[in-house]
């Protein structure tokens, strides 16, 4: 039951993008079309689950055990990228179609906020293993849904018309400026 | 084959270093933040107990959600040492994220004498009210029993309810549900040291 | 003439980072924490110093050793580097401003990942020797301070009434937009500051060239 709370809140309440502000470099960047969106949600999805678990290993396993919570930050970036250049490389190997859509985004994830946020805040709110595995799945899910929403919307906006000073950026921050109050709407489904 | 090395190298000379570093300046720093943090917990105590000159520390271990755990019972006492209240900590998962608070219960342990957040990261200009006068005032003389209540939009009318903030809820019953759950567990414990002490 | 090269480089690699190139408003770097702590303008105003220490300390360190680094491992190293800098910065603002460092939050130890910092390190210091890589990285972080401290100016003023903490507009006279507090009034406030200013230069621009 906690599990599938903290799995919605990751996912729609509290959204990573949209609550947090957590992963708008490539929420800006990677969002004009739809099926790049998914892609990059997907891979998002995969490094930020193996990250939260990983991660919590390492929290309880050694740096509250030998008390170097100094050191938390240092070893979270540095699983995050080792982890990122594993999953290149297996891929790589197994999968060359699958490398050939998702291998241009891995290196762009190395310094996507949202992952290294995602593992501190779960180190933050003291989760369980089983928690911090869920919150990861559903901060990917939550990432992966903001991004594929915006793309979406971006597709359409391309027949809009937009005035010159407001074109790209400025347009989509105001977009993810709405898009940020109807998911506060949410709010009240989650009463923890 | 030399250059691998080399790659090896400059890694682990760089993350020794920083390490080192760290250690060093972690090492430095660490007296004057928990110091901080003391001085945090002394002034929350002394606001949420009235009359209180000066406290003591009991210790308790008690059986918590993740096995046995240490309980801080702050016992108030007054210029002549006479009991005055006590004073713990009771945190819970909020909106956001953990709010940690210290509460005071008054003598006669039947209602809390104060109220303060200590720790929060709830939404600013909604949740984050939970740390103003308006919301954490009404737990001033707040009966605990049975337990507290919250109502929305109104004003309490039993003695034992605060009113919600509009738009915060979650983060208002996060804090009612850490105060509840820890006054049972402060209130067993208050119970058996006075029996023992007797 | 290498001298002469490098003087005025030094005043121009400052001055490039506070609006031609700034990181949030045209190059749209480090969105994420000029999003997240710009709710007051204290809180801009101390991530965006924190920010600036992280960078100038980072650009400086990758400067020096610029030419021991393997190429392959250089961005791990980097991290490293700049993961170091921060958490010193987080522990510091933890042991002397306490109040600062809890209304900052976990958003501290995330300037790791502002891509700035990186960018910074990646694209000027790498290739740079120490004073250039200094002046750049004072210019980029005073231009990420800026832009902090107006977006929090506004966002505290119309979400709050208030500003640097100080009430000036209490409940009775005006009801504060909440909205501006939230997220949604970061993300709002940020695309139509940038819209404006790209309005007002291009219009300064085409008058420029009609005059």
């Amino acid at each position: 039951m906690t599990i599938l709370l903290v799995f919605i809140s990751a996912a729609i309440v509290n959204n990573l993008v949209l609550a947090y502000f957590l992963g708008i470099c490539p929420f800006l960047g990677v969002s004009k079309r739809l099926d790049t969106a998914v892609n990059m949600g997907l891979a998002t999805t995969f490094v930020m689950t193996l990250a939260a678990v990983i991660t919590w290993l390492i929290n309880n396993l050694i740096l509250i055990p030998y008390n170097l919570p100094f050191l938390q930050n240092v070893s979270y970036i540095i699983t995050i990228a080792s982890l990122v250049q594993l999953v290149e490389m297996f891929i790589r190997k197994t999968s060359p179609t699958l490398y050939r859509s998702l291998g241009i985004f891995l290196p762009l994830i190395v310094t996507n906020c949202a992952i290294l946020g995602l593992t501190l805040f779960a180190a933050l709110k003291e989760y369980s293993f089983m928690e911090s595995l869920f919150y990861g799945i559903g901060g990917g899910a939550g990432f992966t849904l903001a991004l594929v929403i915006m793309a979406g919307i971006r597709e359409e906006l391309e027949f809009a018309d937009v005035p010159k000073s407001l074109q790209g950026a400025p347009m989509t921050l105001l977009i993810a400026g709405m898009l940020s109050l109807a998911f506060m709407g949410f709010a009240g489904l989650l009463s923890v | 084959m030399n250059h691998s090395i080399k790659m090896l190298l400059t890694l682990t000379v760089t993350a020794v270093v920083m390490g080192g570093v760290l250690a060093g300046f972690y090492k430095f720093v660490e007296p004057k933040i928990e110091e901080n943090r003391l001085i945090e917990e002394k002034l929350a105590i002394m606001a949420v107990v009235d009359g209180i000159v000066d406290y003591e520390i009991i210790e308790v271990e008690i059986e918590g959600k993740k096995g046995p755990e240490i309980l801080q019972l702050f016992r108030g006492v007054d210029g002549e040492g006479k009991l005055v209240g006590y004073a713990f900590l009771a945190k819970g998962p909020g909106f956001a994220g953990i709010i940690s608070m210290m509460v005071g219960l008054k003598v006669d342990l039947k209602h809390l004498s104060g109220m303060k957040v200590l720790e929060q990261i709830e939404t600013p200009g909604l949740g984050n009210k939970i740390v103003e006068e308006k919301f954490d005032g009404q737990f001033r003389g707040l009966a605990i029993e049975p337990k507290i209540e919250y109502i929305k939009n109104k004003k309490p009318f039993k003695p034992n309810q605060i009113q919600a903030i509009t738009g915060a809820t979650i983060s208002c019953v996060a804090v009612v549900d850490a105060l509840n759950n820890r006054i049972v567990i402060v209130l067993d414990v208050i119970a058996n040291l006075e029996s023992g002490g007797k | 003439m290498a001298s002469s090269s490098i003087k005025k480089g030094l005043t121009y690699e400052f001055k490039k980072g506070l609006w031609t190139e700034n990181a949030v408003i045209k190059l749209l770097l480090g969105m994420c924490p000029a999003l997240a702590v710009s709710n007051s303008a204290t809180n801009g105003l101390a991530m965006g110093l924190a920010s600036t220490f992280v960078v100038m300390s980072a650009s400086t360190f990758v400067s020096i050793i610029r030419r021991i680094v393997p190429k392959e491992v250089r961005i791990p190293t980097y991290i490293v580097i700049i993961a170091g800098f921060v958490t010193l910065a987080d522990l510091f603002l933890k042991a002397y401003f306490p109040p600062i460092s809890k209304s900052l939050g976990p958003y501290v130890p995330l300037i790791v990942v502002n891509c700035m910092i990186m960018g910074r390190a990646e694209f000027f210091a790498s290739k740079h020797t120490i004073p250039p890589s200094l002046a750049d990285a004072l210019g980029t972080g005073l231009g990420f301070t800026w832009v902090l401290v107006l977006m929090g100016a506004i966002r505290e003023v119309l979400g709050s009434g208030a500003i640097f903490g100080y009430v000036f507009m209490g409940e009775d006279v005006f009801t504060p937009w909440v909205v501006m507090i939230l997220p949604a009034g970061a993300f709002i406030t940020l695309g139509l500051l940038i819209g404006f200013i790209n309005f007002a230069t291009s219009r300064k621009s085409s008058k420029g060239a009609c005059s």
